[in-house]
């Protein structure tokens, strides 16, 4: 039995995939264990990836050369363009995807990487022995390694609820991860318990589509993915139906036997994927509420209900779904339930996502209090890189608010207080301009190729792609339009717009009625690749906001150069308000500018903290 | 670890008041009250009693009685500053007040400066931004009208107006960015007719304010008023009429002030620092050419200028060279010594300032002199009385954050009117919160993710 690896990642789920992906592309041998081998990239929840923000994500980690971009790709059953008319900053695209085909093809991709090995076990306890690491396995099995990453999602003494029925258990009945989580408790750990819940999945054959109103895909150009081609599939189908009075009237009536309303949860539920129940409190004059009906997979007859996640009895599930339209005759395949578990008290994590205590401990997902499989896979992703800067002995790799919105992400996890499970948004990211979704590869590819998360000939791709955008943002800018020529007829006629005198092609863009389209259909009859228009076209169009942009983000830039020491007592710091000593004791920001951006910390302190290190030749 | 040095000044204004009081503040206050206080009895002073009115003497290091006085201790986490505070409060004579002040620095505080005390407070948590800035200007505020606008902007009155117009500006944001975020969740579709509206009864209250500003920035840091012309017209005479007192030295001969002379004056409620000028002629005296020079700079600073003439001599070279030089400048135009026989063409003048109601006045005897200061105070606020609205806006930065929030709502208009797109909306919506912001200090971004989801009921 092979005992020697650089790093162990525990779990295998949408963080531990990605984390042990980026530690054997940087060269390290990686041990990726997973409490049950057949779940591996596992989703628990809805079958669907992206959507504003996660879609963002998705195509980000996949700049960086992950995996969650490429094998949404490959598994997706439809795909569709969200907030097409909302402007570039919110476009989004979100894909359905085939589960089975989902697991199974991040399974075979991390089986044939020859630095990971998957094992099946139960890690029981992680003890520091001098600077490494020592996993024990419930087998009795033990593993040294010199970094860790902790990925281990809902497991950490999960709780699922369904009605009064409650027992210790993972998602979707697997195996709990309970010693475990007691043990990293006794080691000091701390931890807050959150709650997540899920709907009902339900056979394909029990219901009628008649009843239902088609949500078909789109056909687009293309996917997630900067690396593997586009392959679009015809659309599989999904059915928007509706909740109605009588369905809330059973909710009501039984509010008394959920476990949120009747005291047995106190783990903290999600405000953006509230159970049905929830809905029907907090929303009494909503007359009816959407319920989505969405395939798994093609080789499986379950469907998911989106919009109607319930904790509540069985029976009682049953009930209040066969009042809405085409479930009338619905069979249950999988009762809804809750999951209670284990989070990260953030606190306890650096921007690098390293426990600050344990040096070479990583931790990524839903243990450090977010929801959602693309949260996951980018914290997965820059746990795994910094797991092997750490072996490297180099300095942490951490992404900016102004740079992505995996920088985002982890800023807030490590600087505010959620009391909820964290989801990505677009109206959380103050660069949401800069931040798109087809610009992903341009901020941050060359960091994968820094880390070798992709491959030589990858880069080349990508370096040939940002030529071609260079040399047509050039071409724009060096060329005009003469008023009468041949060229302004044609675009008049395509916009009505009349060129008076010599215009560039750049500022013709500008005009909110010109397409770049138009404009190489009247001066190029080739056609350009959609996507890299698109990010001319956002670049030209939006210049003078993206500059604004750039400008915010230099001044942010200055406050996270000014860089707070870890060992900083802000207790001796005097004239500090005591709000700000205990939060800033607490968070241990690594910089100024993250220090202003904890709860409670006022302009006053952070001017007095200013004040102080410079006065004390820091 | 760095200890805060103490600090120490008057607290009170010069001035021959009643009593004046010394303010101590610091780690050390108490250390430099036991080395100049003295019980009454002669004793040193060994308890040092909280917010306990005291009597005692303050004495020189040779154990001198300086003056009898009245003494409070405040703690750290009771005090203004947040620091260790004593108050002495001595006999108000600025010389008796000076000679406490000097031996309170001698047992080892440093002489604050201008607004340090205050400063204090504010790092030490004791009051906010808005709060510190306004007791800066109340401290500041020379006038009655000057200190209604600082208190009133203590009382949150402008924070009130601007929170209004946040919320609204809130109320259409909320929604665009809900629709953004959860594009599949039944949001109800941007009003836009409804949207522009709002937009335009926001922007229209903010630019109240702003057309305020102007006045209020003037309240705070005083108008400008130069007085010019050539020499021996009675400049520095017209400066005493108006102050009230003989500040500027006044003689016979021409060439009389050579460096300029500012006092600031209370013309009913509005601060006018009045300046008197080196009068303007062609000289060869260095001394007196560097203050010529100023001069010109200063009509060129001034909110206003006040041109006097000598009704007693004919225009001379010198008064046709002034008139050429402040064409343009809108100037007031005044005839001095008019107790004089008139020797000076008044029609004259009078072509050569068209627009010009021209003065008449004697800075000697003080004929004509309530009606210039009315006129001078006319001219810088306007015609309107006191009794018009409370000016509220009162500060550049806040002017500034004003014109900002209003340009980005513009955007939003235009953005509105032509079918720009929601994110632009949404981003110039937030920007325009932002900028109140910096006057509110409010944050909005947090707050839009709470509102979102306490409005809509969101989620799959
Ligand atoms: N009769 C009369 N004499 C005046 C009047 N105003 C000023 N004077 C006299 O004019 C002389 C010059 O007055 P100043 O006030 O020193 O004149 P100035 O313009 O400041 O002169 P410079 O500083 O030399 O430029 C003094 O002798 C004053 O007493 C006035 O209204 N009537
Ligand atoms: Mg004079």
């Amino acid at each position: 039995m092979q005992h020697s690896f650089d790093v162990a990642v525990i779990g295998a789920g949408h963080a531990g995939c990605e984390a042990a992906n980026a530690t054997a592309k940087m060269g390290f041998r990686t041990l990726l264990l997973t409490i049950n081998f057949n779940n591996i990239a596992f989703m628990p929840c809805n079958p669907s990836v992206g959507g504003p923000g996660k879609g963002n994500l998705v195509r980000e980690v996949d700049a960086l050369g992950g995996l969650i971009g490429r094998n949404t790709d490959l598994a997706h059953l439809q795909i569709r363009a969200l907030n097409t008319n909302k402007g570039p900053a919110v476009r989004a695209l979100r894909a359905q995807t085939d589960k089975q085909l989902y697991q199974r093809l991040m399974q075979n991709y991390l089986e044939r990487q020859p630095l990971i090995s998957i094992r099946q076990g139960e890690v029981i306890a992680l003890d520091r022995i001098k600077d490494h690491w020592r996993l024990t396995l419930s087998t009795g099995v033990k593993y040294e390694v010199a970094a860790v990453v902790i990925a281990t999602g809902t497991f950490l003494r999960g709780k699922v609820h369904i009605g009064q029925l409650s027992f210790p258990s993972g998602p979707q009945g697997q195996h709990p991860a309970i010693a475990f989580g007691e043990y990293l408790e006794t080691l000091g750990v701390k931890f807050k318990r959150f709650k997540t819940g899920t709907p009902a999945r339900v056979r394909r054959r029990s219901l009628n589509f008649a009843a239902m109103i088609e949500q078909p895909g789109d056909h687009l150009a293309y996917g997630f993915s900067h690396w593997v081609p586009w392959a679009p599939r015809e659309p599989v189908s999904c059915w928007l139906t509706y909740t109605n009075e009588q369905t809330h009237e059973i909710i009501r009536k039984n509010l008394h036997l959920a476990p949120m309303y009747c005291g047995a949860i106190t783990g903290i539920g999600t405000r953006y994927c509230p159970a049905i129940e929830n809905k029907v409190v907090n929303f009494p004059h909503r007359e009816r509420h959407q319920v989505f009906i969405e395939p798994e997979g093609l080789n499986t007859d379950e469907m998911y209900v989106a919009g109607l996640s319930s904790s509540l009895p069985e029976e009682i599930q049953d009930q209040f779904l066969r009042t809405v339209p085409g479930l009338e005759e619905v069979e249950i395949v999988r009762p809804g339930y809750a999951i209670e578990y284990d989070v990260i008290a953030p606190e306890q994590l650096s921007a690098s996502l390293q426990i600050r205590e344990w040096p070479g401990v990583f931790s990524a997902g839903q243990i450090n209090g977010t929801s959602g499989y693309e949260e996951a896979a980018a914290q997965g992703i820059i746990a795994g890189i910094n797991a092997g800067l750490y072996l490297k002995g180099e300095s942490p790799f951490v992404l900016r608010r102004d740079e992505a919105y995996i920088g985002v992400l982890i800023d807030d996890l490590v600087t505010k207080e959620n009391n909820e499970p964290y989801r990505i948004m677009t109206s959380r990211a103050e660069f949401r301009l800069s931040l798109r979704q087809e610009n992903a590869d341009l901020r941050l590819t060359d960091y994968a190729y820094r880390f070798k998360l992709i491959s030589d000939e990858e880069y080349d791709r990508f370096q040939a792609k940002r030529q071609r955008i260079l040399a047509k943002l050039s071409y724009l800018e060096q060329n005009q339009l003469l008023p009468d020529s041949k060229e302004s007829r044609a675009l008049q006629e395509i916009t009505g717009i009349t060129i008076q005198q010599k215009i560039s092609l750049k500022q013709l863009l500008k005009m909110p009625a010109v397409k770049l389209s138009a404009l190489w259909d009247v001066i190029a009859p080739e056609k350009g690749c959609l996507l890299e228009d698109e990010v001319v076209e956002n670049y030209v169009k939006y210049e003078g906001y993206l500059e604004r942009e750039a400008k915010m983000a230099a001044r942010l830039r200055k406050m996270e150069e000014k860089k707070l020491p870890e060992d900083l007592d802000y207790m001796a710091v005097p004239n500090l308000s005591s709000e700000a000593r205990e939060k800033l004791n607490k968070f241990r920001p690594a910089t100024l500018g993250q220090a202003g951006r904890i709860s409670g910390i006022s302009p006053a302190d952070l001017s007095t903290l200013l004040i102080w290190l410079t006065g004390s030749g820091r | 670890m760095k200890t805060t040095e103490t600090i120490a000044a008057i607290a009170t204004p010069p001035g021959e008041g009643g009593i004046g009081i010394i303010r101590i503040s610091g780690d050390e206050a108490l250390l430099v009250g036991t080395k100049i206080l003295r019980h009454p009895s002669g004793k040193p002073i060994k308890s040092w009693p909280e917010r306990k009115v005291r009597l005692g003497y303050v004495v020189s290091p040779d154990g001198e009685r300086v003056d009898e006085v009245i003494f409070f201790y405040f703690k750290k986490n009771h005090s203004y500053t947040g620091e260790d505070v004593l108050e002495i409060q001595g006999h108000g004579g600025y010389q008796n007040l000076k000679k406490i002040l000097t031996l309170v620095l001698k047992a080892g505080a440093r002489l604050a400066e201008p607004g340090e005390f205050t400063k204090r407070a504010f790092l030490n948590g004791r009051i906010d931004l808005a709060q510190a800035e306004a007791v800066i200007d109340l401290i500041r505020a020379r006038t009655d009208l000057a200190q209604q606008a600082a208190f009133k902007q203590l009382q949150g009155d402008l924070s009130q107006i601007l929170k209004e117009q946040e919320n609204s500006l809130m109320e259409l944001l909320v929604p665009i960015e809900a629709a953004l975020d959860f594009p599949e969740d039944e949001i109800p579709d941007l009003e836009r007719a409804r949207a522009l509206e709002q937009i335009h009864e926001v922007r229209r209250a903010l630019e109240q304010l702003l057309a305020q500003a102007d006045r209020g920035i003037l309240l705070r840091d005083a108008a400008s008023v130069v007085i010019v012309g050539r020499p021996n017209v009675g400049k520095s005479s017209l400066l005493n009429q108006l102050l009230g007192e003989e500040r500027a030295i006044v003689t016979p001969l021409p060439g009389t002030t050579r460096d300029f002379v500012s006092e600031i004056i209370d013309l009913e409620g509005v601060p006018v620092r009045l300046i008197d000028t080196a009068g303007i002629r062609p000289i060869n005296d260095p001394v007196e050419k560097a203050g010529v020079e100023k001069a010109r700079q200063l009509m060129a600073e001034a909110d206003l200028i006040v041109v006097l003439f000598d009704a007693a001599t004919p225009l001379t070279p010198e008064d046709q060279e002034l008139i050429a030089f402040l064409q343009a400048k809108n100037p007031l135009v005044v005839l001095n010594k008019t107790d004089l026989p008139v020797k000076l063409q008044v029609e004259t003048l009078q072509t050569a300032f068209p627009q010009a109601k021209i003065r008449f006045i004697s800075a000697l005897s003080g004929e004509g002199i309530q009606e210039l200061k009315a006129e001078i105070r006319a001219e810088l606020m306007g015609t309107a009385g006191r009794e018009e609205q409370p000016v509220l806006v009162t500060k550049v930065r806040h002017k500034e954050a004003l014109s900002e929030a209003i340009e980005c709502l513009n955007l939003v208009e235009e953005g509105l009117a032509e079918a720009g797109s929601e994110d632009l909306l949404a981003l110039n919506l937030r920007a325009a919160l932002e900028a109140l912001g910096k006057i509110t200090g409010r944050s909005v971004s947090a707050e839009i993710i709470e509102e979102i989801f306490s409005q809509f009921c969101i989620g799959k």
